[in-house]
């Protein structure tokens, strides 16, 4: 896993926690877990989304593939692939 | 947080409601298994036997034959709704706030333009509730294949509000109080 890979998914945990008021729920979630198996609503996954817009500095495609939004692991491997 | 929830108005008659608290400390295990005895109090008003509603194996709950139901929660209330008879059903209750930036984000200008004040009478808060309801009502069976709620698009129409995806079109309800909005969809 590349430094920028592990960066970015740092980043978003940090979303995730900023989201969540504390590491306490976000601690359990995997990097690989679906996100909304593991109890993140729909209103902060878009919450997350629009963080990450602002965090990365990028607009998320109409056409975005609900895969792209399933996990830790794919958000961050979207964000790398952009910046690559 | 209100403890019990009505039925938005016009929805079918023959819908149940069922409501749980979500007891301390308020977290997934805890709202799943509220969400499940919402589920059972639903299907015993409704008349089911089988009070089950186990996963399949994506992750939905899975119903009694002849009682469509969905099931919604907040940190604090879960709910589920019932319709015996109906091809599927989908529940949403929202209390977190629904941001502008978050309101652009799931609604195209159209539905701002025409469904927010002044000229709707829709919080954007109520429209999210209504596209996820509708989200849960058309991926039911899993059909549509995968796709992202936020593609719904929502129109008015006399009652209720229609929801479309690829043409296939259900009605959604909503009911609007302080700390939260209610919304249920129905296909039959």
């Amino acid at each position: 896993m590349s430094d920028t890979s592990v960066e970015v998914r740092q980043r978003i945990r940090e979303l995730l926690v900023d989201l969540f008021n504390g590491d306490r729920f976000v601690g359990t979630v995997s990097d690989s877990v679906s996100l909304r198996e593991a109890g993140v609503s729909s209103t902060a996954l878009v919450s997350l989304l629009v963080a990450m817009e602002d965090a990365f500095g990028f607009e998320w495609d109409d056409d975005v593939q609900p895969e792209v939004l399933r996990s830790i692991d794919s958000l961050a491997g979207y964000v790398v692939a952009l910046r690559n | 947080m209100a403890a019990e929830l009505r039925v938005p108005a016009g929805v079918d008659p023959d819908a149940v409601i069922g409501c749980r608290p979500v007891p301390w400390p308020h977290g997934p295990a805890q709202q799943f298994a509220a969400g499940r005895r919402a589920a059972a109090a639903a299907l015993a008003s409704a008349g089911s036997a089988d009070r089950d509603v186990p996963r399949d194996p994506d992750g939905r709950p899975c119903f009694p034959r002849g009682f469509a139901g969905s099931i919604s929660h907040t940190d604090h209330l879960a709910v589920a709704v019932v319709v015996p008879g109906a091809e599927a059903v989908g529940v949403d209750i929202e209390d977190m706030t629904v941001t502008p930036r978050m309101a652009r984000f799931v609604l195209r200008e159209r539905e701002r333009r025409t469904l927010l004040p002044p000229v709707g009478v829709f919080t954007p808060r109520d429209l999210f509730a209504v596209k996820e309801a509708a989200f849960k009502a058309m991926n039911g069976a899993g059909a549509l294949g995968e796709f992202l709620f936020w593609r719904i698009e929502l129109s008015r129409s006399d009652d209720a509000l229609v929801a479309s995806y690829r043409g296939e079109p259900v009605p959604v309800w909503v009911r609007s109080e302080a700390d939260l909005s209610f919304a249920v969809a129905i296909r039959r």
